[in-house]
């Protein structure tokens, strides 16, 4: 596969990741018992900048650890089965997320295993120093790892296969881009906007997103299905 | 005034134990949505009272009542007075 085909697989995968949502109801929890906890704006920005940063450096990790754990197991030449069971489990958890990704009850209640939300959300609320948040972000991104397994692992088998210096520039793209829509909520709220237009907002295109981040899943498995599995057996034939 | 220290507050449906009703909680709670939704110190206090009284009034026939029946109530009164809180103080169990 090409540089710039492995990039776009990427950013791609990244983009689904940015669309999940978990991470932005941390934030959104977080900031709001800051706030309510009459803590400066400065103090709500320290804290809120902190959970970001946990995110970011969990991604990096996360992502990081799989590439190690792919190029060990496969070298640079992942065969094709591996390949084809990511494609499968890319448009496995497509389906998943349009059927599964949030509960049938109002809000953005997401599936994923109560005691785990109640912790998260417990945690929001006891949190009052930056490391705090970013150790609370380190763990909301193992949270919903259910969920951002496939593009990580989609992108771990894209990056080992390109030169070194491509995959640290690989691995940065992901990374940037899946924080976006965290960076946006990030600054929203220090700009001044209300939290509860934010969470309105979510609230009110939450389907929108599901079905976005779960076309966008099985758009990427076939994408990679046919950019990687079709093209080398026809291209042996 | 009024502490409604005899209720009892069932939570989470009899999975978690039953508990007093605790006044300064609700009002706590209450305060904290209005200043989530950026409203000034004094007037936040101001409507978390207001509140406080109602839900209060509201439980005084009650010697028994949900957490979930409280926090309804609750949204029910912030509403005539802060709509933006009362949907914080709504979200803020389904948030996650």
């Amino acid at each position: 596969m090409d540089i710039p085909s492995s990039l776009a697989i990427v950013t791609l995968a990244a983009l689904i990741h940015a669309s999940f949502q978990l991470s932005v109801s941390v934030l959104t929890l977080l900031s709001g018992h800051a706030i309510g906890a009459k803590h400066s704006q400065a103090k709500v920005l320290r804290l809120t900048f902190g959970f970001v940063s946990g995110v970011g450096v969990m991604t990096l990790l996360a992502l990081s650890f799989i590439s190690l754990v792919v190029l060990h197991l496969f070298g640079h030449e992942t065969p094709q089965l591996i390949w084809a069971i990511t494609c499968g489990l890319l448009v496995g958890v497509g389906l998943a997320v349009w059927f599964f990704y949030y509960r049938k009850d109002r809000g953005t209640t997401l599936w994923i295993p109560r005691s785990m939300a109640r912790h998260l959300s417990e945690r929001s609320k006891a949190t009052k120093h930056s490391a705090e948040a970013f150790s609370l972000g380190l763990t909301s991104v193992l949270s919903e790892f259910l969920f951002i397994a496939a593009p990580m692992i989609i992108t771990a088998l894209v990056l080992v296969q390109l030169p070194g210096m491509w995959q640290l520039i690989g691995i940065a793209i992901y990374s940037v881009i899946s924080l976006l829509t965290l960076f946006s909520v990030w600054v929203l709220i220090g700009s001044g906007h209300k939290l509860s237009e934010i969470q309105k907002w979510r609230e009110a295109n939450k389907h929108f997103l599901q079905f976005a981040a779960g076309g966008a899943l099985i758009i990427l498995g076939f994408f990679v299905y046919v950019c990687k599995i079709l093209t080398d057996v026809t291209g042996a034939l | 005034m009024d502490q409604g220290g005899s209720i009892d507050i069932v939570k989470r449906n009899g999975r978690r134990e039953t508990e007093s009703f605790d006044r300064k909680k609700l009002h706590d709670s209450i305060l904290a949505a209005c200043l989530s939704a950026q409203t000034a110190q004094g007037h936040a206090e101001s409507i978390a009272r207001k509140v406080t009284e109602e839900v209060i009034d509201w439980l005084k026939t009650r010697p028994e009542v949900t957490s979930h029946d409280l926090r309804r109530v609750a949204v029910r009164h912030l509403k005539n007075h802060h709509p933006d809180a009362a949907y914080l103080y709504e979200q803020h169990r389904i948030t996650l």
